[in-house]
């Protein structure tokens, strides 16, 4: 990020016009694409995917292994454990993209007013520290202290812990940008800075902002269902995935399905977060890959 | 160096009183009046009353936050309300596991990612770095209680190989030490990953600076290149990394010692919040944040022992 503006004007530009496809000509960030489109459309669908209603259960199937009319098993309670991941991805990618488009949001728009102001950087910017100084596991548990257990906490610490990760991107990214002749250009010609922020400063920034938001869904996915499964978080019988491995732990020694599927989800889809989005990084950034 | 250091610990002292203050404002919202709890549940009003003015629970807010930190600086953070012990006797009893968690499962997890790092990183591109970084990005995204309960129900269970409930002892007995062995693999499991990773871009970013190609040159032996003059510069961006990890480490922490009933601060944290045991809760809380800012700037102290630049500056 050195001596930017000593960098051709194309390199700049993000280029986001290949991006799809050269994001499919590697072959796991293909898969991890696939299975990110899989899993969003799996949630929404869950309703008319799901074969049985996840909060019904029957007594007389409890714990029964994958079988052909229970294809993933069914949970302690005798419940269809394909149609509970199905709802569950719902609460749990809802709770993840809602934590960090809030969080991500707010730092953005510190990020962008730290970069363009300096006067504002120096606050804005020791504020972000002390905010780093709170693991979103910390503000989680304070926040389960206060307002007993439940989801929103969850988001809302989520959406905390978010916030001085993604200004400093933005920070970074915003004063590379603003270092071109550009900007300056559109300051001669007399530019609001509302304007002149939002036309050409956030467009420039576009690439890293995406990228980080695609990590830090994967981020926090893991901490939200781990704070879920310590019993913090949604509460039964909301079907989030960390809640069914936490209550398919009691039947881990028969039948540890109900603790494998749900975990093993939520492996998958942090995974594919993961891996979709090191490969954003390194299409919208080919001087960043190492 | 000093300077360094008087920076962060300045930079600290504003992060600790806002713990302290959350602290107090979680025992404010709280549905609980303190003093009723205290009295216990056979007491008159006036008895009530009494403790009220003992505690200064009368006083104005401000007057009560200074009690308040009066209190903490005499280590009296209350008592539980679940069975009155005090919570200084519970931390005091949990914090040391809780460090030997840590501490066991980073001394076999930084080393590893360490070494995994620099051999992708020197081997780059090779098969090996592949499956490496496969299995560093895997261990990324696994969540903890994954890798803790498959540990649980295979080697635990089907193999009866090693234990997996609760603390036996201290670590130089053969007892204590096999009943860590499964919390600080699964603790550590998550740590290789992110360590792996961090070590091979810095490894490869140092690779490529002049002063490694100069001691090519005069014909140093490789292996003397790679772990002199690229692992030694490369552990200083690791290090500042690792720091930010700990964050990380902590939210495994919690969730190893729930899992494995390792009797540590983590588990009473989420014990007490889940039975409303709110002076547990504050305390735990304060615990454990002070906590993660103390290994912060332990984290900077040994970066700048690492890097010559920071010490002088």
């Amino acid at each position: 990020m050195t001596a930017a503006a000593a960098l051709p004007e194309e390199d700049i530009a993000p280029p986001r016009a290949g991006l799809f496809r050269r994001l499919v000509s590697d072959p796991g960030a293909a898969m991890a694409l696939a299975i990110v489109a899989a899993v969003f459309l799996a949630a929404a669908l869950a309703p008319w995917l799901a074969p049985f209603d996840p909060y019904d259960n029957n007594l007389r199937a409890q714990m029964r292994p994958p079988d052909a009319t229970n294809w993933l098993g069914t949970d302690g309670q005798g419940r269809d454990i394909l149609s509970r991941i199905l709802f569950g991805l719902r609460v749990t990618l809802g709770m993840g993209i809602a934590s960090v488009v809030t969080g991500g949001a707010a730092g953005i728009f510190l990020g962008f007013v730290a970069a363009y102001y300096r006067r504002l950087d120096q606050p804005i910017m020791r504020l972000m520290d002390m905010l780093l100084s709170f693991p979103a596991i910390l503000v989680g548990l304070a926040l389960a202290a206060i307002f007993g257990p439940g989801l929103e906490p969850v988001i809302i610490a989520l959406a905390v812990a978010t916030v001085p990760l993604m200004a400093r991107i933005v920070r970074g990214a915003a004063l590379v940008v603003l270092g071109h002749d550009f900007i300056e250009a559109c300051r001669a010609v007399g530019m609001t800075d509302a304007r002149l922020i939002w036309r050409h400063l956030a467009p420039n920034c576009l690439s890293p902002i995406f990228v980080f938001a695609t990590l830090r869904l994967g981020q926090v996915i893991l901490i939200g269902s781990g704070l879920s499964f310590l019993g913090l978080g949604a509460q039964p019988p909301n079907p989030e995935l960390g809640a069914m491995a936490a209550a398919g732990r009691n039947f881990l020694f028969f039948a540890p399905h109900i603790a494998v599927i749900p975990s093993l989800a939520i492996f998958v889809v942090v995974l594919a977060f993961n891996v979709l989005g090191d490969a954003m990084r390194d299409a919208l950034d080919p001087r960043l890959r190492v | 160096m000093l300077r360094h250091l008087i920076q962060r610990l300045l930079l600290a002292i504003p992060v600790m009183a806002g713990v302290l203050l959350f602290g107090f404002l979680l025992m404010q919202v709280v549905p609980t009046d303190p003093a009723t709890v205290r009295a216990g549940p056979m007491a008159t009003a006036e008895v009530i009353a009494e403790i009220r003015a003992e505690l200064g629970l009368d006083a104005p807010l401000s007057t009560q936050f200074l009690l308040y930190l009066g209190r903490l600086a005499r280590g009296d953070l209350g008592a539980s309300i679940i069975n009155n012990i005090p919570v200084t006797q519970e931390l005091a009893a949990t914090i040391p596991p809780t460090i030997e968690l840590m501490l066991a499962a980073l001394v076999w997890s930084i080393p590893l990612g360490l070494l995994l790092g620099t051999v992708a990183a020197y081997w780059r591109g090779s098969l090996l770095d592949r499956g490496i970084m496969a299995i560093s990005v895997a261990g990324v995204s696994v969540p903890v209680f994954f890798l803790g309960l498959l540990l649980i129900w295979i080697v635990g269970f089907q193999w009866q190989l090693l234990p997996f409930t609760g603390r036996a002892g201290p670590l130089w007995t053969v007892d204590g030490l096999a009943a860590i062995t499964l919390p600080a693999i699964t603790l550590g499991g998550v740590f290789v990953g992110p360590v792996a990773r961090m070590t091979r871009t810095a490894v490869l970013d140092v690779l490529g600076q002049d002063h490694v190609r100069t001691a090519r040159a005069k014909g140093l032996a490789e292996r003397l290149v790679v772990l002199r003059h690229a692992l030694r510069n490369a552990l200083i961006p690791v290090v500042t990394l690792i720091g930010l990890q700990i964050g990380f480490l902590l939210g495994g922490a919690v969730i190893t010692e729930t899992i494995f009933s390792w009797p540590g601060v983590g588990r009473l944290a989420v014990g007490a919040i889940l039975s409303s045991d709110f002076p547990m809760a504050q305390g735990t809380i304060i615990v454990l944040s002070l906590g993660f800012i103390l290994i912060n700037l332990i984290v900077d102290v040994l970066y700048g022992l690492l890097d010559p630049r920071v010490r002088a500056g």
